[in-house]
């Protein structure tokens, strides 16, 4: 079964292989990367009966791989028929031409074309395989990290000629063909998001008002935003005086702080300007004071925001956040799938 | 500020950071890298990996396996047993530069900055050769790493070899991998091309990151320094830097690692 399943005939805006990524090496400044919404990769990989791994970061198992699609998709020729799901962003998904079912395993014949068109909700897909991706492990995982030229296709994303293989699936294709997840937990995109934060580590180097100000107004998505980190565009926040020694030690901007660990969805405010919410590639020790920190939960929405969409956070318990993620632990499982008849 | 008590805080829901203050001291540097030992040493279930800093320990944790209040309770009794830390295992590596390389000075140019070593040897009202005499006279300690694979900060144990300089105001967009550069009284490097705002000095022909881990010294890590290295620098020329950089593409470079002990008492 094992063998080449795709062909890249266009590699799109920026197509790369994505599991659930590395973590345990970030004190060697090794970066996770690994799917920039990982609720959508996780769902996509349940659907075409793979492993769906562990909750990112503090998960065990980074699952199988399948591709992340950054806003303009590719264009694959199956090589060999099989069963995919899309899900994430809605990129007018294309089979053969013609618009195609997400968050839904279908079958892809030998000879068919993938494609994609028009970005219209969402700003990432995933497209997962039945057996997953297959690509040689760095440091436990298959995932793309360019900067770092590691993991995916030689830590680069796709480009035409590419061929991909793929792993033996776990269930037979009949049995996987039509699985479908529960129409009201298809997460919907807009341009508005609520993205829910735990306070710190730094809160206190802010003032009361640039703390409320930063909990109350509706931050803008900015398009200087990547893999590494996110940034919002709105008013300065302001901090507090700082004693000489921090002066001398740490800088004179308001907001650099002796370096410490940022933690991925920590929120660092340089300059008091622009918060940028640092991703699955984002540096693991930085210099800026961080407001807050995205729920682990929550990181799928960042991962799905775009340029000129409005974020209010809204800030959460520790224990809200263990319990958000418990409830999408829970969505993340078979019960969230049914098995349509037909697909085509 | 050296805390009486280390301070717990939550960075979102899966991390939890020991403080044990918010300045720039080996003293905080000794007891995070001694934590974070004694962390490893007791394998704390639900912990899944650890981040020293120069004051502070990141923890990553699986909230399903240990809640935020049980772990830090467990990690303030670990602290507890600590006691003094007076001394640590510490390797001397030697990491031959090339200051003012003509890369550096490039760099610098195309980010419109003002000549690197030349602002930072004003800075510290000392000449160019001055600035590579301090820098390379003096052992640095690597109290942190991360940013990007393999980077790391390094401050100079001898009190009277510490050099100062601002970063850019506004950070570069690229800098070449393997350049040496420094910021407020910190050493650190560029492992692979990437944004930055340390003032560039200099460029070391040695690997600093492998992700291959060709060379034996990668055996362990893809990446050259750990958290409580000591870096020896030495000047070469440019000459000694091409031949170098040909010994470490085709394999032959020996690196020089010695393994030791580090006594804070003996700055």
């Amino acid at each position: 079964m094992d063998g080449e399943t795709f062909e890249v005939i266009e590699g799109g805006l920026q197509t790369t292989v994505q599991d659930l990524g590395r973590p345990g090496y970030l004190a060697i400044g090794m970066p996770t990367a690994g799917a920039q919404d990982p609720f959508s990769l996780r769902m996509g990989n349940l659907l075409v009966g793979n492993g769906a791994g562990k909750p990112f970061l503090v998960g065990d198992e980074p699952g199988e791989a399948g591709l992340e699609i950054l806003l303009l998709g590719p264009t694959l020729k199956v090589l060999r028929s099989t069963v995919v799901a899309v899900t994430g962003a809605d990129l007018s998904y294309k089979l053969n031409g013609k618009p195609f079912p997400m968050w839904t395993a279908v079958r892809v014949s030998k000879g068919s074309t993938i494609s994609f068109g028009r970005p219209i909700a969402g700003a990432r897909a995933y497209l997962c395989v039945a057996g997953g991706v297959e690509m040689p492990l760095f440091l436990g995982s298959k995932a793309t990290y360019v900067r770092g030229a590691v993991g995916g296709i030689e830590g680069r994303a796709l480009a035409k000629g590419d061929i991909l293989k793929t792993g033996i699936p776990k269930l037979s294709l009949e049995e996987i063909e039509g699985r479908t997840l529960l129409p009201k937990l298809i997460p919907q995109y807009t341009n508005k998001w609520d993205v829910r934060v735990v306070l710190g580590p730094q809160d206190y180097l802010f003032t009361e008002e640039a703390i409320k100000l930063f909990l109350t107004y509706e931050w803008q998505f900015s398009s200087t935003s990547d893999r590494m980190g996110c940034r919002f565009i709105g008013p300065k926040l302001i901090f507090k005086p700082r004693p000489d020694y921090l002066v001398n030690q740490a800088g004179s901007d308001p907001s650099n702080i002796v370096d410490d660990t940022i933690p991925v969805g920590g929120i660092q405010v340089p300059g008091g300007l622009e918060p940028i919410v640092l991703t699955v590639e984002g540096p693991s020790l930085g210099g800026y004071a961080k407001v807050a920190t995205v729920i682990i939960s929550d990181m799928s929405r960042v991962g799905q925001m775009n340029a000129g969409d409005l974020t209010r956070f809204r800030a959460v318990t520790v224990d809200e956040a263990t319990k958000i993620l418990r409830e999408t632990e829970k969505i993340l499982s078979e019960d969230s799938i049914v098995k349509k008849s037909k697909t085509r | 500020m050296i805390y009486k008590e280390p301070v717990f805080k939550p960075a979102g829901d899966v991390y939890v950071i020991v403080e044990y203050g918010d300045e720039l001291n080996l003293l905080l540097n000794f007891r995070v890298i001694a934590l974070n030992e004694a962390i490893k040493k007791a394998g704390l279930g639900g912990v899944t990996e650890t981040i020293p800093t120069h004051r502070s320990l990141g923890i990553v944790y699986n909230p399903f396996k240990i809640s935020y209040k049980d772990l830090v309770s467990k990690i303030k009794r670990l602290d507890k047993q600590l006691g003094k830390v007076g001394e640590l295992p510490s390797r001397i590596l030697t990491i031959p530069i090339w200051y003012n390389d003509p890369w550096s000075q490039e760099c610098a140019k195309a980010h419109g900055a003002p000549d690197n070593m030349e602002f930072i040897a004003e800075k510290n009202k000392i000449t160019v050769e001055k600035v590579i005499e301090v820098h390379s006279g003096t052992l640095h300690w690597v109290g942190a790493v991360g940013f990007t694979p393999g980077c790391y900060q390094a401050v100079p144990l001898k009190p009277s070899f510490v050099l100062s300089a601002p970063k850019y105001p506004r950070p570069r967009k690229w800098t070449p991998e393997r350049i040496i550069c420094l910021a407020g009284q910190l050493t650190s490097a560029y492992p692979v091309n990437s944004p930055g705002g340390y003032q560039l000095i200099g460029r070391t022909p040695l690997d600093l990151y492998d992700p291959m881990q060709r060379d034996p010294v990668f055996a362990d890590s893809p990446v050259l320094t750990k958290v409580s290295d000591r870096h020896k620098y030495v000047p070469i020329t440019g000459d000694e830097y091409k031949e170098i950089r040909k010994q470490v593409e085709e394999g032959r470079y020996k690196y020089q690692v010695e393994e030791g002990i580090f006594r804070l008492d003996s700055i």
